[in-house]
């Protein structure tokens, strides 16, 4: 059993990502944005149609292209560079601390505390019928695997192979992939959780819910 | 806009509340409530009764409508969504075939601009084609006329507008919206809203000046309400005097009746509301000439009294030409040419088995020169003739190649294009990214260009001149504007062209000015370019560079360039014409909901975004959010709006190859 | 010589080469290098011979914006493209001299590389020059009963020229790298074949132009060496003979000159078709105004008939092996040096008299790969890579000696080119059987693999090298 407890704690040290923004290519660079502590919002609307703050524009051969913010979060860091310099492709611009949203702790804390089935193969997956039911009818967490249990069908090229599961026994806690979109290699399928740790897990998930505050 | 208070009012009448009173006894078609393909759009088989002398008559008519209902929220405001347009034009149709009359009552603040099947725009412009044709007499009752939503079912023989309705081209927050967008406030104020309703000249005595509607009914003075039995009585009288008129004029025997119907404005007369074969042809035609003589005085018209006469000259010259020349000789010719096709056939198949025989005899002589000359093209330099190189015509230097910069693909972050160079993109590329294939815009000369053959274009209707026929603030400015810009007086170049030798005709929406808006010039310019298609038996290409709908700032004016260039291009279409759109750039709204809409034949380039109302619009009328390809040419052709999509570099071999296989022998430049 | 500021737009050893003939012109240099190129000896050697200032990391060696961008950042007056990426691509040449801030391009100018870069172009203007070209069309057929009237008598052709199974080959005109080629050795399936070609054409390039042309099996691969400058001349620097290839057409093998009839006996006269294909590609690059270094591509069938396939309009992997038997005044030649002042706008300082051939050169295509299974390229880490100096050796390499180097998977897989001289084929052969033998390359993969190398196959191709 994985100590979730000190992962959260671990994780409330520092309640963040840092993106480094770097050069996407050569050119001169004209900053938009020139205040650490400047918030900046990552793309948003239904599509992500909206880009994120403008960060800097990058001119080259007369075309100035934008720089947006990935993520929502905070300036924190500018690195050398000063405005309107030539900077080389892939020169670290600034440095922008995302804070993590709910969701996303508790994606990390699930990938840490679950065992992860990872694709063996790029592919299509789906589970096999009679899992497939069951997820449908009593939800993904009425369904318990262990070592060689066939769980998955690989679709690629048109040919159907099953895929026998190989780890801890437990019951699949969270599914990561999506039956119409093609999954790489050693991508996450789904994770494990042995069935005498949900109840922890659980209460983790729950203090997640309710103890966790989004920072901006 | 106190007028639009009215209107929009919960308790002014509706269409339920006229079936009731105005007609005797009706049947609802396909709706109960909220239960209907669209409760916004009400059908009905009504009838009137009449009593002359003892006898009495019971008048049927086909009722179509739209339904705002007091306050129900599915009625959504009276707001048809496409396939509650398509019920109505089913109904038209069954109203032809019983040859019965339709009434229709407008009652709309506009179409619901969605895409969704069969699209909004496509299927007005699908209804406004059909009821340019339709053999049965046609009566439009307007209450609230927003446009594209009042034209679906408003091309009427005879339109009545209520006193207090409105009739405009976009309702006058919307116009308020789209003037007030120069201004920084993104919400319009209350006054430029009304400002913009004043300007617009919405009201039923506006229109009735100008002569878009043809009669008004008089209302209580704060508008038509359910109980106001009153204003049943005397909007029945007229839709009945209308129904009767409509008759009377296309009646062999019409004089008489028709004027002692007029002394006397007596009622009491019965006129049988059914029509036949000949009448039906006389309708469609009064029909015609009543739209294509209005909103005449609308645009400017620069050309000198000689060029006019001249211009009648040749018009009728090439009548007569065409008459003599596909009418009267190619119907001989055409039996003749069949005849001499069969009886080569047969000696053709008898020669083959002559000469068969001899042939193997023939190639054994030493030295026959025509084997040599082949040998000789395998190993030396053959001839290649300069028609058949890519280089044939005249090269056109986009202004765009004439920069040192680069451009980024927005596809850039999908499929990794590199920036691209605009001398390369501009000049060479036809503004296609060269590796993911997206079509940056080019300006209409590239296509004046590279789609025609070199020197073949001649322009004519030149002096057809935009103007401001509401005298609406700024519209005259910015047309001024305009005009110095693109060196054009209107949005509509209008001119005759070959295509690797074949003759169109064309018309084009220019999107530079005023954004390919359609005014009362544009259209005139557009029916006359259908009419010379149609004089001298030639395809007729309708090629949008780009348009933004109606150029709402001549109000009424420019909407009811939709039913009558509409009418033109069915004139035109059931004269054996070929008829092909060709969308570019963004093409929206009203033409695209009528005269553009209604090709069997509508393709568009890659770059090309079509549809009803842009996303801003579609926003604000429906609160629906919509994804950002919304409107893209491809998301058009698999709803089955349009027939394909062109590459741009491809799209002069495309449209040579359409007009090829489309135009078979009844074509007209066979 | 104007002083000027050389952007090297290329990477790996002809990076390096390029680099060096820039030092010894006395001309500066500026180098790029990409993330995944870091390791590549061509950045050790640009800093350590330019500093700093003579080496730019940009997004992607094929992106000409970042070319330009450094160019411009960097002061650099000339761009050389090297082989392969920019080399003979028309647009970024004529962008080069178009641009607002111009810059010297090394190479031919943007016309003549559009000109010969067009393969029907340069066909036709091989046959207004009388020069020799594959037997066939020598323009788009479009039309279906001409193309059939077309390989009918192709079919003839070569039954009257005694071939007794003839086969053409329908291709799409606008295709190119092999892509929609068609075979047909019965007349009766011609049809079927075009009809195919046609679609995939038009489906591909949008283009349903054929080209039907002779197959002619079993060639030989020879290459003639022109170098001509903005005033006029032209030289050449003899044959090359670049029949060993792998799967896919890639060289492996190339030897100068092209046959040998010393050591060799051959079915025809070997001396006389190598004349016949030197006069004919310095007669076309007189003609068509060349102006750089080149390459005139030919095959030559079985029956010693020369045929032009196509022009190379750069400088080539290869340029070596050519160079190292040729000598101006005793000294040996470096082609790229002479590329550049001529690109430079100098004239040619020497004439076709003052060249001088000797000898033999074998150059080696060193590539981590396995012969055995279609040349699959290997993927790893080269730990060791070492061979001895000779004085008729020359070693041209990327891979860094002193430090293990994990082999990028984003570029083609050229380790190193080594090249031997002899006094004769023999000589050469021998000597470049001692070189292969004392080669030391290896390495392992990920999965522990050791490092698969053509070293093996290099030798058993070098007995019968120039053999027809």
């Amino acid at each position: 059993m994985i100590d979730t407890i000190s992962i959260l704690n671990e994780i409330k040290q520092a309640p963040y990502k840092e993106i480094t923004i770097s050069a996407p290519h050569s050119g001169r660079i004209e900053f938009a944005v020139d205040q650490i502590g400047t918030r900046v919002k990552g793309a948003s609307g239904t599509w992500f149609e909206r880009p994120g703050t403008l960060l800097a524009r990058l001119v080259r051969e007369g075309n100035p292209k934008p720089v947006y913010a990935p993520e929502n979060g905070e300036v924190v860091k500018f690195h050398d560079v000063n405005d309107r310099e030539f900077v080389q492709a892939g020169t670290p611009l600034m440095t922008i601390r995302h804070f993590l949203t709910k969701q996303e702790v508790m994606d990390i804390i699930l990938k840490k505390a679950l065992h992860l089935f990872n694709a063996p193969e790029k592919g299509r997956y789906y589970f096999v019928a009679e899992i497939d039911a069951k997820i449908k009818s009593q939800g993904l967490r009425s369904v318990s695997v262990k070592e060689g249990d066939e769980v998955l069908i690989l679709s690629r090229m048109k040919r159907e192979t099953t895929i026998p599961y190989h780890g801890p026994q437990g019951i699949i806690y969270t599914s990561y992939f999506n039956s119409n979109e093609s999954v790489e290699m050693g991508a996450p399928l789904f994770g494990v959780c042995p069935e005498d740790q949900v109840k922890d897990i659980k209460a983790v998930i729950d203090k997640i819910q309710s103890g966790w505050e989004e920072q901006e | 806009m106190d007028k639009v208070r009215i209107v929009r009012h919960p308790q002014r009448v509706c269409l339920k509340d006229i079936l009731e009173n105005v007609y005797d006894n009706y049947t609802e078609i396909g709706g109960q409530g909220e239960y209907s393909i669209d409760p916004s759009m009400i059908i009905a088989r009504a009838y009137i009764t009449r009593n002359v002398g003892k006898k009495t008559y019971k008048q049927p008519v086909m009722v179509i409508g739209q339904e705002k209902g007091h306050g129900e929220e599915f009625r959504n405001g009276g707001s048809v969504k496409p396939w509650g347009n398509a019920k109505a034009l089913e109904y038209m149709k069954v109203a032809e075939t019983e040859n019965i009359p339709i009434h229709s009552y407008i009652f709309t603040p506009g179409s619901y601009p969605v895409e969704d099947y069969p699209g909004a725009a496509q299927q007005i412009a699908r209804n406004i084609y059909a009821m340019a044709g339709i053999k049965v007499p046609v009566v439009a009752v307007i209450s609230e006329g927003g446009s594209g939503g009042a034209e679906a079912i408003g091309l009427a023989d005879t339109r009545i507008m209520l006193s207090h309705g409105y009739y405009s081209v976009i309702s006058p927050e919307g116009a308020a919206a789209i003037e007030g967008r120069s201004s920084a406030s993104r919400k319009a104020s209350g006054k430029l809203v009304e400002n913009c309703a004043r300007q617009l000249k919405i009201t039923a005595r506006d229109n009735l000046e100008m002569g878009y509607v043809d009669r008004i009914v008089q209302e209580p003075p704060l508008g038509a309400r359910p109980d106001h039995f009153e204003f049943y009585r005397k909007l029945r009288q007229e839709v009945i005097l209308a129904t009767d008129e409509i008759i009377l004029s296309i009646r062999g025997v019409k004089l008489f009746r028709a004027i002692a119907l007029r002394k006397l404005n007596n009622p009491k007369i019965y006129v049988r509301w059914s029509l036949s074969t000949k009448s039906k042809e006389r309708l469609v035609w009064r029909r015609y000439q009543k739209y294509r003589g209005l909103s005449r005085w609308a645009f400017e018209d620069s050309s000198t009294g000689f060029q006019r006469f001249k211009n009648f000259a040749l018009e009728t010259g090439w009548s007569i030409y065409s008459f003599l020349r596909y009418e009267f000789f190619g119907r001989h010719q055409r039996a003749i040419t069949h005849l001499a096709e069969d009886v080569q056939g047969e000696v053709h198949a008898l020669m083959d088995r002559v000469t068969h025989r001899f042939s193997s005899l023939f190639k054994k002589l030493p030295g026959v020169k025509k084997d040599r000359e082949d040998v000789c093209q395998l190993t030396t330099l053959s001839t290649w003739e300069a028609g058949m190189s890519w280089n044939e015509h005249c090269r056109y230097v986009s202004p765009q190649a004439n920069q040192d910069k680069t451009l980024t693909c927005p596809n850039s972050r999908k499929s990794n294009c590199l920036d691209l160079w605009a001398p390369d993109l501009f000049g060479d590329f036809a503004g296609v990214c060269s590796h993911c294939g997206h079509h940056f815009p080019m300006e209409y000369e590239w296509y004046l260009f590279n789609i025609f053959d070199s020197r073949s274009i001649r322009e004519f209707n030149a002096p057809i001149e935009a103007s401001n026929p509401l005298e609406f603030d700024g519209l005259t400015h910015k047309l001024d504007k305009a005009k110095k810009q693109t060196g054009h007086k209107s949005a509509c170049m209008t001119f005759e062209a070959k295509i690797k030798g074949i003759q169109v005709v064309v018309a084009m929406l220019l999107a530079r000015f005023r954004g390919g808006s359609v005014g009362a010039a544009e259209g005139e310019k557009f029916i006359r370019a259908a009419e010379q298609a149609r004089r001298k038996h030639m395809p007729f290409l309708a090629y949008v560079h780009g348009t933004a709908g109606i150029r709402i700032q001549e109000g009424t004016n420019g909407l009811l360039q939709m039913p009558r260039c509409t009418l033109s291009v069915r004139r035109y279409l059931e004269s054996g014409g070929l008829y092909l759109v060709v969308y570019d750039t963004n093409s929206y709204a009203g033409p695209l909901a009528s005269f553009l809409g209604c090709s069997p034949y509508q393709f568009a380039i890659r770059s090309a975004n079509i549809g009803f109302a842009g996303p801003g619009v579609i926003r604000e009328t429906t609160g629906l959010d919509i994804p950002p390809n919304y409107h893209k040419s491809f998301q058009a052709l698999s709803r089955g709006h349009i027939q394909g999509i062109w590459d741009r570099r491809e799209i002069r071999n495309n449209l040579h190859h359409a007009l090829m296989t489309m135009g078979g022998e009844f074509l007209y430049y066979r | 010589m104007k002083k000027h500021k050389v952007l090297i737009a290329n990477r790996g050893e002809i990076a390096i080469r390029i680099l060096r003939a820039c030092q010894d012109l006395g001309q500066d240099f500026v180098c790029v290098y990409t993330r995944e190129d870091a390791q590549s000896e061509h950045c050790t050697e640009a800093l350590k011979h330019g500093g700093e200032d003579s080496l730019y990391r940009i997004s992607s060696y094929q992106d000409p914006n970042e070319i330009f961008a450094v160019a411009d950042h960097s002061q650099a007056t000339a761009v050389h493209p090297g082989y392969g990426f920019f080399a003979e691509d028309f647009r970024f040449a004529r962008r080069v001299v178009q641009r607002s801030r111009k810059l010297e391009f090394i190479g031919p100018s943007w016309k003549i590389i559009q000109d010969l870069g067009d393969k029907i172009n340069t066909k036709r203007l091989a046959r207004q020059l009388n020069v020799p070209t594959i037997p066939g069309s020598d323009r788009p057929i479009f039309d279906d009963l001409e193309a059939e009237e077309v390989a009918r008598s192709l079919f003839n052709f070569q039954i009257e020229q005694g071939i007794e199974q003839p086969v053409i080959l329908v291709k799409a005109s606008a295709g190119g790298g092999g892509m929609g080629i068609e075979e047909v050795n019965d007349p009766d399936r011609f049809r079927n074949v075009l009809r195919k070609v046609k679609n995939y054409a038009r489906r591909q390039f949008r283009d349903e132009g054929v080209l039907i042309e002779q197959r002619i099996f079993d060639f030989n691969h020879l290459e003639v060496q022109i170098l001509a400058d903005s005033h006029g001349n032209v030289v050449h620097f003899g044959t090359r003979n670049c029949t060993v290839q792998s799967t896919g057409r890639q060289k492996r093998i190339e030897v100068a000159p092209g046959f040998d009839p010393s050591a060799v006996s051959y079915a025809f006269d070997a001396g006389k078709v190598l004349n016949d294909v030197i006069e004919y590609s310095v007669h076309m690059a007189q003609n068509v105004g060349y102006n750089s270094i080149g390459t005139w591509e030919w095959i030559v069938s079985p029956t010693g008939k020369p045929f032009l396939m196509e022009v190379n309009t750069r400088i080539q992997v290869e340029n070596g092996v050519s160079a190292i038997i040729a000598r101006i005044e005793d000294m040996e030649v470096d082609l790229i040096r002479e590329q550049i002042r001529i690109g430079l706008g100098e004239k040619m300082d020497f004439d076709q008299g003052s060249i001088k051939f000797e000898g033999v050169g074998i150059e080696y295509r060193i590539l981590a790969e396995d012969p055995g299974n279609a040349f699959t390229p290997w993927v790893g880490r080269i730990e060791k890579f070492s061979w001895p100096e000779h004085p008729w050796l020359r070693m041209h390499t990327h891979i860094p000696r002193d430090r293990v180097y994990d082999i990028p998977t984003e570029f083609d897989p050229n380790l190193a080119l080594g090249i031997v001289w002899g006094k004769n084929l023999k000589e050469a052969q021998k000597r470049g059987l001692t070189f292969l033998n004392q080669l030391t390359l290896q390495g392992r993969n990920n999965m522990g693999e050791n490092l698969k190398s053509n070293i093996s196959y290099l030798k058993e191709k070098t007995d019968s090298l120039l053999v027809f």
